[in-house]
């Protein structure tokens, strides 16, 4: 895969781990994934307009027998604690939050820093296993990640940074 | 009628059906009327029903019904642009609009004055979207199922609430019965 694409590495990547539902609210980071995702005939995907709602989309798809991913900015995080904790981490569903590090060194906008320096935090005291792909070695990470959250029915959250999206096509 | 006398004529039309049950009282009030496996009590996430309707209805091939709320639609309204332009045929959106936050002490809801859901419904690219009474709903809805597109239903009825306990199912359980009615 070392020819391909950050982007084209990451959706390959969660394809190969069984993910087959996708659900978006946009981010620069996540653009290149995005448009992927439209063309992708194999997977269902569509765009949500709120991150919560992506959540509640990702739980049905879950009972529904798929393995669920929302692309999201660590922004949303905070529109979505109370869908993590009352419906994904109370019914144990296992979901891939596929999270820009909006925030981290590379960011060009002050307001998405208060937010970026609280989210790493917020993951862990919510009790959600988190993955830092810094450098494209890191992505090596993401099948187990993905087979923990099946394993505890639980959602997992994979950190995707400025360093690692650079040059991105 | 209230939603309580509503839901009782619903349970008969919802038997094959998933069917996907808003938090609280609503929730109460069809576990008491009538337990299935084929219900999916929200438990918590007030606002996410149609959510949750959508995604299941987007991963299996059976009839899908979001059995949601005036308030809680409200916190989430941008589920109506997701649904009007994503939802597969075997969706429906049925809308117990009683004008009242039943759950927390029937205040008011914006729909008991000059909100209409069913306007943003169409706002939102929803297609099918029905404005009944209570009494029409049953019927509405069984060829709301008998059609090959989704729906959007609001059904209206007057405040009210059956004082019943919260619905005594663990998660895990409740979960594993309706995956398993899902796969039947």
């Amino acid at each position: 895969m070392v020819n391909l694409s950050i982007s084209a590495q990451l959706v390959a990547t969660l394809k190969a781990t069984g993910v087959d539902f996708f659900v978006s609210v946009p981010c620069k980071l996540l653009a290149g994934q995005i448009r992927l995702l439209e063309q992708d005939t194999e997977v269902c995907y569509l765009p949500v307009t709120r991150e919560e709602e992506g959540f509640g989309l990702c739980a049905g798809a879950s009972l529904g027998g798929h393995m669920p991913c929302i692309l999201m900015q660590d922004s949303g995080l905070g529109n979505s604690i109370n869908a993590l904790k009352s419906l994904i981490q109370f019914f144990q569903l296992p979901v891939v939050m596929l999270m820009s590090y909006r925030g981290s060194p590379g960011e060009p906008v002050p307001a998405q820093v208060p937010m970026g320096l609280l989210a790493p935090e917020l993951l862990k005291l919510m009790q959600i296993p988190t993955l830092n792909c810094h450098q494209p070695g890191d992505l090596t990470e993401i099948r187990p990640l993905v087979e923990h959250a099946r394993v505890t029915g639980s959602p997992v959250a994979i950190f995707i940074d400025f360093q690692l999206m650079e040059g991105d096509t | 009628m209230n939603r309580y006398e509503l839901i009782e004529t619903l349970v008969p039309v919802l038997k094959d059906a998933l069917v996907v049950c808003n938090i609280g009282i609503p929730s109460q009030e069809l576990f008491s009327i009538c337990d299935r496996e084929n219900h999916f009590y929200m438990l918590g996430s007030m606002g996410l029903c149609s959510s949750i309707g959508l995604g299941l209805a987007l991963t299996t091939n059976k009839s899908v019904v979001a059995l949601e709320g005036d308030g809680a639609l409200l916190m989430n309204l941008g589920t109506l642009a997701t649904i009007g332009n994503r939802a597969p045929d075997n969706l429906i959106l049925l809308v117990i609009d009683n004008g009242s936050y039943g759950s927390t002490g029937d205040q008011a809801t914006y729909t008991s004055e000059a909100t209409s859901l069913a306007v943003m419904a169409r706002g939102g690219g929803c297609q099918s979207v029905i404005e009944c009474s209570g009494e029409d709903t049953a019927g509405v809805l069984v060829d709301a199922l008998g059609a090959k597109q989704p729906s959007v239903i609001i059904s209206k009825v007057v405040p009210g609430n059956r004082p019943l306990p919260v619905v005594p199912l663990h998660p895990i359980v409740l979960r594993e019965r309706f995956k398993k009615a899902i796969q039947m």
